[in-house]
């Protein structure tokens, strides 16, 4: 009985304390601050790993003023790089680092505000969730095509990929595949997101997605023994890990650096964070 | 008044010859962002080789092929599945059943293709993926059902107009002679309205060759020259929609004008078919 | 009598592709209430935030459908704006002033604009962009390029429908004007026009649901997924039938995918609705002509 007053009272204190910090924190935020009395449009667009994160933070930007509009689109890493270099977009995201050659040819300014993974996802129902990388590379090639043979059930495997534009099969393919050949039977799929849904519906997909989108929905594949998760790739024990860029054409100027700068923000780390990415911040 | 009266008159000229020139314009357009691909014979190359951009080869062979494979399948669902509804819209059905059965397949064109394409993503894929045991369930046979979904309506529309344009004098003749709808069908309605249903085959032919979400959505997208319906394919119009985004100086991007100008180039065959057939028919009456 | 064979083979047959056809849309119409009832309300279109508080723009709308409807009401409003004047100009031009040879002549290039695939267009109308950006920073892929695009591909449609609406109107109208002395524009503008409105109208009705329906112009011109109320004719936008298209590829919960249903349910609400419109426009004309001469 005691007890529960007890606890009632700390609960309320606590309660206290939470909104004095709210509110403190609601008047005297450092990250979005910057954006107060700014007007205008950031264009954002590339890598599809990165647009959960992006839509957040646009989110709380635009919540914070209503006059900044922030527009995402994807793509996949290789036209996050080109439209900024052209100069259609403000912001150009990439899964992978700007070749030296796009560095140069541009003029590109790279920003590197997270840690991510390629991780092999397969669907739930499946019972094969453990692969050596040999296995992985005779999958892709199309040289396995059953899942009998790896323990699974008589379903032909479906391999799902994306295009050349996209960092996430960039990397996948040179740290994952070594390089391996990729059948052209392979079903495309445009972004991170629609890889994952598609896994999600196929009961005899595999594909290949962003640790940070990985759900539920999916069931990540440990590869030679290592699951593809936050803390293998915080450690360094799982293998293909990769930076989530965000380049500029030239130093950021305005609204676009002041959304680079919140991305860096504490703010901007705990949506990271919040989203299954590794922060830069650790 | 009479300045006025010219200016207009001027303005209505204009717009026509403006209309007209856009159809060129986008031709010409199209050529002259490929024209890199013709010097060098590339373009001619660009329509034979596969697709391997690891190995910087950007063919579209492969989307051709699956496009005609995705096309010409629907027609062989859509075809028969119209000719039966226009008879019996025109023909066998009761004039009220008929009249609704009409408005309904009206109402159908302008069901938007996403929404074929979205049921198709949700509905169909699983089930032709468990019933014929077909890989992800995404391929030519999936997105060739639901494109003769979006074609059949656009058909019936035609036939039925054409089944019921044939002359007065042969229907009453049939009638005179006592004959059956089915044997007016047959012996009248069919043969006259021959170029009708000609037309409405080449134009749906050209309505699924230029679809592009149905095969985007439902295809999978594979770049493989496909040897079977149950493999995944791509077609021309998803194959410049998927590859838009990439560098746009890069003969992979210059790839998809090849597509553009396949694509411009095979529907002008068919629209100069269509006219020399409504031609034929004029001389004939 | 006795039916051959052949007869009830062909009958059959008929009964069978018509209910087959009708039970197929029925199908795919009673899913998409099944799955997209639930997501109907307020929040679908509107999100988390008050309804008042978004129409006003007061607050940006991230989960509901608000930036995708205004994105596409915008979308087909600017595009019928631009094709409607070209279109119908182009269809008086066609039914009154053309001379036998001229007219096939310029049909035949409407037949070809109207039969070139929409993709094709979308893409004519991104290397426009592309193209133009080179010289003048300020243009992208965006709102009006999109327009634009859409413009060309609704324009043969208004084009035939102007010209067949003029060329329907009976002779004694016809001629009625000339007889008491007004010149050919007058009768063009004061007697031929306004008698033809209804069908045109119907076409130009047409059109709207034709420009919000399509999706492969839009994709290639300047849609992206998440961009809030298009605050220019420069800006990027969202629309409905991309958001559906986007959605089916790509949801995240199975909350975005209802809202995706939702979307489906509106994007076929509004085009059913324009449809009948167009129908209930044009019928009024034949009672008007059947009642009047």
């Amino acid at each position: 009985m005691i007890n529960s007053i007890v606890g009632r009272k700390l609960a309320l204190i606590g309660l206290f304390f939470l909104i004095t910090f709210c509110m403190v924190s609601a008047s005297w935020a450092g990250p979005l601050d910057s954006f107060s009395g700014e007007k205008g449009d950031i264009k954002i667009s590339g890598g599809t790993a990165h647009i959960p994160v992006m839509k957040d933070a646009a989110k709380n930007i635009m919540n914070y003023n209503n006059d900044i509009s922030i527009s995402i689109a994807g793509g996949g890493s290789g036209v996050g790089i080109k439209q900024v270099g052209e100069g259609l977009v403000d912001i150009g995201n990439s899964g992978r680092k700007p070749k030296d050659g796009e560095i140069s040819k541009y003029g590109l300014k790279i920003f590197k505000w997270a840690i991510d993974g390629v991780g092999v996802v397969v669907n739930p129902e499946n019972k094969v969730n453990s692969l050596k990388t040999q296995q992985l590379v005779d999958i892709f090639s199309g040289k396995i095509d059953n899942w009998k043979s790896l323990g699974g059930i008589d379903k032909q495997i479906n391999v799902y990929t994306r295009d050349n534009s996209s960092g996430t099969r960039e990397v996948f393919w040179k740290k994952g595949l070594n390089e391996g050949e990729i059948t052209n039977k392979a079903n495309f799929v445009v972004s991170n997101g629609a890889m994952k849904s598609a896994i999600a519906n196929d009961p005899y997909g595999i594909g290949y997605v962003s640790v940070g989108h990985i759900d539920e929905s999916v069931l990540p594949v440990t590869l030679d023994g290592v699951l593809p998760d936050i803390t293998n790739i915080k450690n360094g024990s799982y293998k293909i890990a990769r930076g989530l860029y965000s380049n500029t054409k030239g130093e950021p100027q305005g609204l676009a650096k002041k959304f680079i700068e919140y991305m860096f923000s504490t703010e901007g780390q705990q949506i990271v964070i919040k989203q299954g990415f590794v922060s830069v911040n650790q | 008044m009479i300045n006025t009266g010219k200016f207009i008159e001027k303005s209505f000229f204009i717009a026509a010859i403006f209309s007209a020139a856009l159809t060129f314009i986008i031709f010409v357009f199209m050529i002259f962002l490929s024209l890199p691909l013709f010097k060098g014979g590339l373009f001619f190359n660009i329509l034979g080789n596969p697709w391997k951009p690891e190995h910087g080869i950007f063919g579209v062979y492969p989307m051709l092929i699956g496009t005609v494979l995705i096309v010409l399948l629907s027609l062989c669902w859509a075809f028969p599945l119209s000719l039966g509804s226009s008879v019996l819209i025109s023909v066998i059905a009761p004039p009220r059943f008929s009249k609704l059965l009409k408005k309904i397949v009206q109402m159908m064109t302008g069901i938007p293709t996403v929404i074929y394409g979205f049921v198709g993503v949700f509905l169909l894929v699983p089930f032709i993926r468990e019933m014929f045991n077909a890989g992800s369930g995404m391929n030519i046979l999936t997105a060739s059902l639901m494109l003769a979904m979006v074609i059949s309506p656009t058909m019936i529309i035609i036939f039925t107009d054409s089944f019921e344009n044939i002359p007065q004098a042969y229907s009453d003749a049939i009638d005179a002679l006592g004959g059956s709808a089915i044997q007016k069908l047959i012996y009248v309605i069919l043969p006259c309205s021959w170029k009708g249903i000609l037309t409405g085959l080449i134009l749906s032919l050209g309505r699924a060759m230029g679809d592009t979400l149905i095969a985007l959505m439902i295809a999978g997208n594979a770049v493989a020259v496909p040897d079977s319906i149950f493999e995944s394919a791509r077609t021309l119009t998803s194959h410049i929609a998927l590859v838009i985004a990439a560098d746009f100086d890069s003969i992979e991007f210059r790839s998809i004008f090849t597509c553009g100008i396949v694509l411009y180039m095979f529907t002008t065959i068919l629209i100069l078919l269509v006219r020399f057939l409504g031609r034929m028919s004029l001389k004939n009456k | 009598m006795k039916q051959s064979f052949l007869e009830i083979c062909i009958k059959s047959f008929a009964w069978f592709s018509g209910l087959f056809l009708l039970s197929a849309v029925f199908l795919i119409m009673c899913y998409l209430i099944i799955k997209g009832w639930g997501a109907f309300g307020f929040s679908l279109v509107f999100g988390d935030v008050p309804p008042l508080d978004a129409l006003f723009l007061h607050r940006k709308v991230f989960s509901g459908l608000f930036p995708a409807i205004v994105g596409t009401y915008m979308l087909v409003i600017l595009a019928v704006g631009m094709a409607t004047p070209v279109g119908i100009a182009a269809g008086i031009y066609l039914a009154e002033y053309g001379k036998e040879r001229i007219k096939s002549f310029f049909s035949l290039f409407y037949d070809i604009l109207a039969g070139i695939p929409s993709i094709v267009i979308g893409l004519f109308g991104f290397s426009i962009a592309i193209f133009l950006h080179r010289y003048i920073k300020e243009i992208y892929p965006c709102l009006f390029i999109s327009a634009m695009a859409l413009a060309i591909l609704v324009l043969p449609y208004l084009i035939r429908t102007t010209q067949f609406a003029m060329e329907n109107i009976p002779e004694d109208v016809r001629l009625t004007a000339p007889a008491l002395g007004a010149d050919k524009l007058q009768n063009i503008l004061y007697v031929l026009f306004p008698r033809s409105l209804s069908g045109i109208t119907s076409g130009v009705i047409l059109a709207i649901g034709r420009c919000a329906e399509d999706t492969a112009v839009i994709m290639l011109t300047g849609v992206v997924a998440s961009a809030g109320i298009p605050k220019s004719l420069m800006s990027s936008y969202e629309a409905l039938p991309f958001y559906i298209y986007y959605i089916s590829s790509q949801y995240r919960t199975s909350q975005e995918l209802q809202t995706g249903y939702g979307a489906a349910i509106i994007l076929l609400l509004i085009c059913a609705g324009l449809f009948l419109t167009a129908f209930f426009i044009k019928n009024i004309m034949i009672d008007r002509i059947l009642y009047r001469s």
